[in-house]
């Protein structure tokens, strides 16, 4: 194991923004990455992180011929984001996943995005793991670009995760690190699942089993290293049978069903109150028979505010 | 809209002039609650163009419909942020919006409804807080109508610049599908009124509205100074190779020479000078950084030699 810096830039006074990652070398064969905390409010993936490190230090411990090719992980990479509660880049106000690909010379956040190019670039696979935002609970699930769902789709059928969703292209999210990587031949699957600013930990121990075992099929590990099972296999969302719920009206938002549970139409998910009156401002129903998979944890919203997303079950008639 | 525990709020706007089914010229400024610069000089454009309709300038008459909103982002404006302060989503990100959608893409499909027809659209903003810029017109992709306007404005700098695909999802994108001549004015710095600046965007906008024909009896001055036209090759940017303090006393607008002393980086605990800042090439400073905490590495100043 080692601890190596890959992009370090000086502070204005006397401090120097370093960040790092986590290195696993074993034998010749692929290389692989898991890279999380771009947003600064996103914490999943630093429990995954720190998971899949005690996993492979005990396995350098136990059976260190078992990693057979390498292994990075880049848990924290909007350091100063997760050191102040912060979403985007301190001072510099910038979502850093619309940062990408970034370039050498230009705002901190576009040249720490060309660093992370450079530090991923000729990965097997790479996956970023997100947690959603402080607002909405995601069920675990892999988000991929129809544009790449050909060679993507097959590794993320593996990921122990419940949902693969595809979604169109939009240009914006050419900005991604996902969209970036996919476009200069290097393939990232993007995870997203939980809540922003708290730990899953289910989640993260389900990322963790899809995670080892995709890699030994890849031949990271070897064929004969024991893994933890999976348990989950992912149903397919698209545009096509995705049902968005916004709130009609301002309030809060108090939900009546549980996440990741099977809805029928009509079915009541959730109210929309009053802290100054008694009555119900507006009722959220189901437009659909289907999965419950988004879910607002963040009980305040605003007209438009998203509260639900319901998966219409493919193939099933509504 | 409603709210979840304050009064309902809406975006007000000044329509002014002649009624007809859609404004001849539209402005917006606040798309970012922080850039004041914009909010000032539309609230200002504003009370002078209903003081034309209210006979107060017998010799202007204004020909056609003006429609103004000075703040977007009103909740912004009001609690000084530049994002929607309720979920921190950037407005200017959520064109052309839906009616459907998340609150910040209701509010980007209304301003796009009310404004998406009009001959003329003008999108007013500034440089973050951090920096200033020279009062510009900034073209994205311009068609050949947009590229003869620009010099309608007056302003020193016309900056030309091809759309990245961050920017697909701003009201400049969405304005640029519909007919008619769409710009974006870029005033200064965020956070603050820079007077000078204001009072020179409020004359470029009257003498604008003046040479389209829609402001009558406009009496335009003769430029004292050409207009001239930056493309992206024509900016030299001085980069900070080291972090610091930077303190300069230099006024954007003006034109420096090669090596001319522009300003000093300081060690931030020594208080020695690491650096002086000097201008790479003889051109127009068009932009200067204002808050003087530097890291490694971010834009100090630049400046536009002319081709």
């Amino acid at each position: 194991m080692k601890s190596e810096t890959f992009f370090t830039v000086e502070m204005p006074y006397r401090e120097r923004m370093e960040i790092r990652r986590t290195v696993y070398r074993g034998g010749d064969g692929p290389r692989v990455a898991v890279v999380a905390g771009i947003h600064g409010d996103e914490l999943e993936g630093l429990y995954v992180c720190h998971l899949l490190a005690a996993w492979l230090e005990e396995l350098q411990r136990n059976s260190p011929s078992a990693l057979i090719g390498s292994i990075e992980l880049y848990p924290a990479v909007n350091t100063l984001g997760l050191d102040t509660l912060t979403r985007g880049v301190p001072v510099f106000d910038t979502d850093l996943n619309r940062a990408f690909p970034g370039s050498p010379v230009g705002p901190l956040p576009s040249r720490l995005a060309a660093a992370l190019m450079s530090a991923l670039s000729g990965s097997a696979l790479v996956v970023d793991v997100h947690a959603s935002n402080i607002y909405l609970r995601e069920i675990p699930q892999v988000r991929i670009n129809q544009e790449f769902d050909d060679t993507l789709v097959p590794l993320a059928q593996g990921m122990n995760l419940d949902l693969i969703w595809l979604h169109g292209a939009a240009t914006v999210l050419e900005t991604t690190l996902a969209h970036s990587l996919n476009s200069c031949g290097t393939r990232c699957l993007v995870v997203e699942m939980g809540v922003g600013m708290r730990i899953t930990p289910e989640y993260c121990d389900q990322l963790v089993a899809g995670l080892l075992a995709v890699w030994q099929e890849m031949g990271v590990l070897s064929p004969d290293t024991l893994i933890p099972a999976k348990s989950h296999t992912p149903l397919i969302a698209d545009d096509s049978n995705v049902h968005y719920l916004n709130a009609q009206t301002s309030g809060m938002f108090i939900p009546t069903a549980s996440h990741w549970t099977d809805v029928r139409r009509g079915e009541l998910l959730g109210r929309i109150v009053s802290p100054f009156r008694g009555d119900i401002l507006s009722e959220v129903r189901s437009p659909v028979d289907g999965i419950l998979f988004t879910l607002r944890e963040y009980p305040l919203v605003y007209e438009g505010s998203l509260m639900a997303r319901v998966m219409a079950r493919k193939g099933e008639k509504q | 809209m409603t709210a979840p525990v304050r009064e309902g709020f809406d975006i007000p706007c000044h329509e002014i002039g002649p009624k007809s089914s859609y404004p001849a010229a539209a402005f917006v400024a606040g798309l970012h609650g922080d850039e004041i610069n914009g909010v000032f000089i539309l609230s200002r454009l504003a009370d002078f163009l209903n003081s034309v309709e209210a006979g107060k300038y017998p010799e202007l008459r204004l020909l056609k419909r003006v429609l103004i909103i000075p703040a977007v982002n009103v909740l912004g404006v009001n609690l000084r942020t530049r994002t929607w302060p309720f979920d921190k989503t950037d407005i200017n990100r959520m064109f052309p919006g839906s009616t459907t959608s998340e609150t910040t893409q209701r509010i980007a499909y209304a301003v796009l409804e009310a404004t998406k027809r009009a001959e003329y659209r003008i999108d007013v903003h500034t440089a973050s807080t951090d920096f200033e810029e020279i009062p510009q017109v900034r073209l994205y992709g311009p068609t050949a109508d947009e590229h003869e306007s620009a010099r309608l404005f007056g302003f020193q700098a016309v900056m030309e610049r091809t759309f990245s695909p961050v920017f697909t999802t701003t009201m400049m994108c969405s304005w640029k599908v519909w007919p008619g001549q769409s710009f974006v004015l870029r005033v200064g710095q965020a956070g603050t009124v820079q007077l000078e600046h204001c009072q020179r965007v409020f004359r470029a906008l009257v003498s604008f509205l003046g040479r389209v024909g829609i402001l009558e009896g406009v009496q335009i001055a003769v430029e004292d100074e050409e207009v001239c036209f930056f493309d992206k090759p024509s900016a030299f940017r001085v980069i900070a190779e080291k972090a610091g303090t930077f303190v300069s006393d230099r006024q954007v607008g003006r034109w420096v020479s090669v090596g001319q002393e522009l300003g000093y980086i300081y060690d931030s605990f020594g208080g020695n000078v690491i650096e002086k800042v000097v201008s790479p090439v003889a051109g127009l400073l068009t932009g200067i950084r204002r808050h003087p905490l530097l890291f490694e590495g971010d834009l100090i100043l630049r400046v536009n030699r002319k081709s």
